[in-house]
């Protein structure tokens, strides 16, 4: 009995035409629904990860606003809203764990699935640049990812989430909003010993993760990790003792921040090796340092 | 707004928050409030201070509006880290455990100032206050739901306790929020101004650290949320383009009347799931706006439900302000020292807050808790 995830599904946005964060996130969470075949009314939980949305939102949690946009159970609860009326409301909130911040997501998700609260939860997370010149050198290509997560009885699916963080200097990398010249700019700034930093706690919680499954990295048949970036991936391979065709790259992928697990996650189902993987290793490392790790049976 | 009426309506029989309640096989334990703590900056600032500093003269009696008096605020010695870390000590002093028996960190604080008006998005406050107690241990995360964002952090909480996934957790914010206050004060001109509210603002921090519950002790018995996003663009909160900090636009009358709505059928199903009636609460403790729109709430409660609880609701609005997702851990924290909460009494946390959110939390206090409160002398 674990969590499933029904539907995976990403968009790689352009620079043209996905200016919105928002847009991003409400177009993939709308193909994971289409993918699972799920009406958005029978989401109970829809969680957000995404951190650089348009002119970077403060309040409310841009989950509510894609509640709202999808329109999963948005109507007042003490309206009549005739026939097609859900059994529940929608709870939606953001989690802000940086490039974890998907992973951390699965993990609450997962929480109240396991817990028998809610049927269906929705994971989703999308950066783009936050316009009204507030990040002028912004560093990341518009991309959004959803997975639609649901539990079963069955074996398989979603295991021993775990993170480990270290402390480090300016937390390896850091995203600031700052006022300077007049004006409130977004400024990130990564440090030359982040990503070899990264990759080292990546691969020790993964360890953990495998061990405390009773497995070994040997049974991994396929690394699923963000940041989607050759040398974290490189070095996580190595760390790990994975032949480095068994960690999922996506083109492009090096520019995309808090959905890139879920576009590893996309990727990863449309790959040849999916379908005869029966032990998916899922990682995500991000600035503090933070790392996380879980398994996914992907076919029970 | 709709005028309240004395005779109880008919409420719609729903099950339409997200509610954990009593123990199941899948959810076998429960979660117990083990420690609260907050952080008040001592600098206060009037209402009359507030509205003398607007560029344009206003005649808005903002504080016959609200009943606010005042409002702590920093004055550049707190920001949100500093707020969220010293009522992290504040909790885990009253505790006494070893920090490094938490399991869990996580911050629901809207603001993330450090250094100042710095926002820092990466890496995650909750990390930081985490290094800085010394819960080493700890899985840490931040979340964001607006001003339910503590009690958001504390359902989650609860969950992770109720399943045995984790042992004890630790919900933070810091709120150094005033400075919207600040920006308002330049732009505000009428009573209509859709930053009138940012001149309710005011800073906290506060904590709450929850545990596994043992079979007789007092504890969570039933948490509920919803999102009721027909409404998610009534308040919204950006970084400010031309001035430090940020600016925050509402739609208060909008959220008042959607509140008023929403609020009673949805604290109806939170205790029905508890199995008990609004006459047992002891204590409701509401996000505090307005002592105002505090008072015509509860009265619709009180008309919707057909009875009250056995105090009134607690307001803190009148000397703090509304300190976003601080306000019910700093409420409770000061009926707690005021003697006002006594072992046994049940508490019910009922957040509002953009998106719009409405999360209930009903939890009963034991000794411990209350004792750590009391003055030794």
């Amino acid at each position: 009995m674990s969590t499933r995830l029904e539907a995976v599904a990403a968009i790689r946005g352009t620079r043209r035409r996905h200016r919105s964060g928002l847009r991003l996130a409400n177009e993939a969470a709308q193909l994971a629904l289409r993918r699972a075949g799920r009406r958005p009314i029978e989401v109970d939980l829809l969680l957000n990860a995404g951190l650089y949305h348009d002119g970077l939102l403060g309040e409310p949690a841009l989950a509510a606003i894609i509640q709202d946009d999808i329109d999963a159970n948005r109507e007042d609860p003490s309206e009549d809203a005739g026939e097609d009326v859900s059994p529940q409301g929608t709870f939606s909130f953001d989690i802000a764990n940086g490039a974890c911040g998907m992973l951390t997501a699965l993990q609450v998700a997962d929480g109240f699935l396991a817990a028998g609260t809610i049927d269906h939860a929705l994971v989703v997370a999308s950066d783009a640049d936050p316009g009204r010149r507030l990040a002028p050198a912004f560093p990341y290509r518009p991309a959004g990812a959803a997975l639609l997560c649901a539990w079963d009885d069955g074996p398989g699916g979603l295991s021993g989430i775990r993170f480990a963080s270290r402390p480090v200097d300016d937390g390896g990398m850091r995203a600031i909003v700052g006022f300077e010249g007049g004006r409130n700019r977004l400024a990130i700034e990564e440090g030359p010993a982040f990503l070899p930093e990264a990759a080292t706690l990546a691969a020790e919680v993964a360890c953990e993760c495998v061990e405390q499954r009773g497995l070994a990295v040997r049974d991994v048949d396929l690394v699923v990790a963000s940041p989607l970036r050759q040398p974290f991936l490189d070095d996580l391979a190595r760390l790990l003792g994975v032949p480095a065709d068994r960690v999922v790259r996506v083109r492009g992928g090096a520019e995309t921040h808090t959905a890139a697990l879920g576009l590893a996650l996309d990727a990863a189902q449309h790959s040849p090796a999916w379908a005869a993987a029966r032990t998916v290793l899922l990682v995500s490392a991000g600035a503090g340092l933070l790392a996380g790790a879980a398994l996914l049976h992907p076919h029970g | 707004m709709p005028a309240t009426t004395s005779t109880p309506r008919s409420l719609p029989v729903t099950s339409w928050l997200v509610t954990e309640a009593t123990p199941s096989e899948r959810a076998p334990h429960r979660a117990r409030l083990a420690a609260v703590g907050r952080t008040l900056p001592p600098t206060r600032l009037t209402t009359g201070e507030v509205m003398a500093s607007t560029r344009h003269r206003t005649r808005i009696d903002l504080e016959r509006l609200t009943g606010i008096r005042e409002r702590r605020v920093s004055v550049g010695d707190e920001d949100s880290l500093s707020l969220a870390t010293g009522a992290a000590r504040d909790c885990l002093a009253r505790w006494g455990g070893d920090p490094g028996d938490i399991d869990v960190v996580i911050s629901g604080s809207i603001t993330r100032y450090r250094d100042g008006l710095d926002t820092w998005l990466e890496p995650p406050m909750s990390l930081a206050v985490a290094e800085a107690v010394g819960a080493t241990a700890a899985t840490t995360f931040d979340l964001s739901n607006a001003c339910a964002g503590t009690l958001t952090g504390l359902f989650v909480a609860n969950n992770w306790i109720r399943r045995g996934a984790a042992r004890r957790v630790l919900v933070v914010s810091g709120e150094y929020i005033s400075q919207l206050g600040h920006n308002a004060a330049r732009y505000v001109r009428t009573i209509m101004s859709r930053e009138l509210a940012s001149l309710t603002l005011g800073d906290a921090g506060g904590a709450v650290l929850v545990e596994r519950a043992g079979d007789d002790d007092a504890c969570i018995e039933a948490a509920g949320f919803t999102t009721v996003a027909g409404h998610s663009r009534l308040c919204l909160a950006y970084p400010a383009r031309r001035e430090p900090g940020a600016r925050m636009f509402t739609r208060a009358r909008a959220i008042q009347a959607a509140a008023i709505l929403d609020t009673p059928p949805l604290l109806a199903e939170a205790l029905k799931a508890a199995g008990i009636a609004i006459e047992d609460v002891d204590h409701v403790i509401p996000h505090q706006t307005s002592a105002r729109a505090i008072r015509k709430g509860m009265a619709d409660v009180t008309a919707a439900l057909g009875g009250e609880p056995r105090n009134p609701a607690v307001v803190t609005v009148d000397r703090y302000g509304n300190t976003a997702s601080t306000t019910h851990v700093v409420a409770l924290a000061e009926e707690l020292g005021a003697g006002h909460i006594r072992p046994g009494d049940r508490v019910a946390l009922v957040a509002l807050a953009s998106g719009i959110e409405i999360g209930i939390v009903l939890l009963t206090v034991d000794a411990d808790l209350v004792d750590q409160h009391v003055d030794a002398t």
